[in-house]
């Protein structure tokens, strides 16, 4: 299909400059790490209460990072006018929109990973229990996050105020995502037995990165395109 | 209990319409802004208009 | 011609209410289990109706600007938004003074407290956008996605917290309970005073549209006045 092909092509291309330069990386991870150390000076990391807002704190610091992995993504194309020139060549807006993404997705991935460590550590807690089914919450609350932050990155890339706006805009629009992602961490971690509440809670996931995937790539062409 | 009730009951319908004068109120002195803006700019571009007619006549 | 529209509204708006209060305030007897203070009902149900089916207007409206690229499309848009953002906090506010008598708290994190105000954070939001943008054309097509994703993220906000445990009352309008829930007279006395305000809400949503169309023709006319 011509669009992933086109997508996977700016997705490498993002993420061969980022591996490159590691600045999303450093600062994102950085501020993650920071953000979860003041955590553990704001509640007490042995108490019995930390232990059940687990889910909550790292899915919190994950939209944190997440909002400075996505922030960069298309503003790190307007210097040398290279966007112009993405949006001229035949690189159709939906693709481009999908391959940073695609791109910020991997990024933030990482992020996560290292921060579950630190956390691990931190908050002596023991976080492999269920492996597929963590990997399988993280990778779609992630795709979430990585692809309305694309689709909206793209639409403040030339406003004045931008890293103001983009996280006011965002993070209303990602409350469910975030709620059930936050929901279903906790009963990962706490390692409880996956019960029905769970699986709505995984269909809502499912439910909001379907629907906000394919508006993204229906509305691309309007925002992108002047 | 009862007294009480009945008091907040019209604290709270109340409240509800004194948000919804004060929208109507905002939107009001918008509305004169926005009339008197326009005003000034007619009045500006009769006097440009005015004054380029000025200056082509002075110029023959 | 569009003054009249709106002061005609107005005014028929003003008499339904009129009429509606006093059967609401002195005719309808109380809850049985919640006294007087159950009457807030009669505005708090139909500004959330009210605000809601601005919301869904306003995306009909920005599909609609999206596709055709007409600008009366993005004002009304604008202007539908506005004002049932003020209907959305109404009805906040309204419900938060009702949760103090009853609850006893003047806010609770429930499933339709917390999807409201997430609505009234997009929707916010959406007003935020379209002051920081100065370009007619860019910011009604952007104001156009935000609108649309908006929606879709009311809907799920919705119906994913409504599978959360609530302790908000539950639907008691026959609409969606087949009837029986709730006197009839007093439903009645409800969806009076929806119409009312769906009145109210257009006759708002008029005015401040205008209001838009004239901001357009200053600034036209502005740029006109620079370029000679």
């Amino acid at each position: 299909m011509r669009l992933v092909k086109q997508a996977l092509a700016v997705a490498r291309k993002d993420l061969s400059v980022e591996l490159r330069t590691k600045e999303s990386l450093n600062s994102a991870g950085a501020f993650a790490i920071v953000i979860l150390l003041l955590f553990s000076f704001a509640f007490d990391p042995d108490a019995e209460m930390a232990q059940e807002l687990s889910g909550g704190l790292l899915w919190l610091v994950f939209a944190f990072a997440g909002a400075l992995v996505f922030n960069r993504g298309f503003a790190r194309e307007l210097p040398n006018e290279c966007l112009d020139a993405l949006l001229a060549s035949s690189v159709s807006s939906a693709g481009l929109v999908l391959g940073k993404a695609i791109a910020s997705v991997g990024i933030l991935l990482i992020i996560e990973l290292l921060s579950l460590f630190v956390f691990g550590i931190f908050y002596n807690k023991q976080w492999w229990a269920h492996p597929a089914e963590l990997a399988a919450v993280f990778v779609l609350a992630s795709w979430g996050i990585c692809i309305v932050g694309a689709v909206f990155g793209a639409l403040t890339v030339n406003l004045r105020l931008r890293e103001l706006m983009l996280p006011v805009i965002i993070y209303p629009l990602l409350l469910p995502l975030l709620m059930a992602a936050i929901e279903l961490t906790n009963r990962l971690l706490a390692n409880q037995k996956i019960g029905d509440s769970d699986w709505l809670w995984a269909r809502v996931l499912i439910v909001f990165d379907v629907v906000f995937t394919a508006l993204s790539m229906l509305l691309a062409e309007p925002i992108l395109v002047n | 209990m009862d007294a009480r009730n009945i008091a907040f009951m019209f604290y709270g319908l109340l409240t509800a319409w004194l948000i919804v004068a004060c929208y109507v109120v905002s939107l009001a002195r918008r509305g004169a802004r926005l009339k008197k803006e326009l005003d000034d700019v007619k009045q500006l571009m009769n006097a440009n208009a005015g004054a380029g007619t000025e200056k082509q006549t002075a110029r023959r | 011609m569009r003054e009249k529209v709106a002061y005609g509204l107005v005014a028929l708006a003003a008499i339904i209410l009129a009429v509606n209060f006093y059967r609401i305030m002195l005719v309808l007897p109380d809850d049985a289990m919640q006294g007087p203070i159950y009457r807030i009902i009669y505005f708090h149900v139909p500004a959330a109706i009210t605000a809601f089916t601005g919301f869904f207007v306003a995306l009909i409206l920005s599909a609609w600007y999206l596709s055709s690229g007409n600008m009366a499309a993005d004002s009304l848009a604008a202007s539908v938004t506005e004002v049932s953002l003020v209907f959305a906090v109404l009805n906040l506010v309204t419900g938060s003074i009702w949760a103090h008598v009853i609850w006893g708290v003047w806010w609770t994190w429930d499933a339709r407290l917390t999807s409201m105000l997430v609505c009234v954070l997009i929707y916010a939001g959406y007003l935020m956008l379209r002051q920081a943008i100065d370009e007619p054309t860019r910011r009604a097509r952007l104001a156009a996605a935000l609108s649309i994703f908006g929606f879709a993220d009311v809907v799920i906000v919705w119906k994913s917290i409504e599978w959360f445990r609530t302790n908000h009352p539950q639907p008691v309008l026959s609409v969606r309970t087949g009837g029986g829930h709730m006197d009839p007279r007093m439903e009645a006395a409800l969806y009076i005073n929806l119409l009312a305000l769906l009145l109210f809400a257009a006759a708002l949503t008029i005015v401040r549209a205008r209001q838009e169309s004239t901001a357009r023709e200053i600034d036209s006319l502005r740029r006109y006045a620079n370029a000679y």
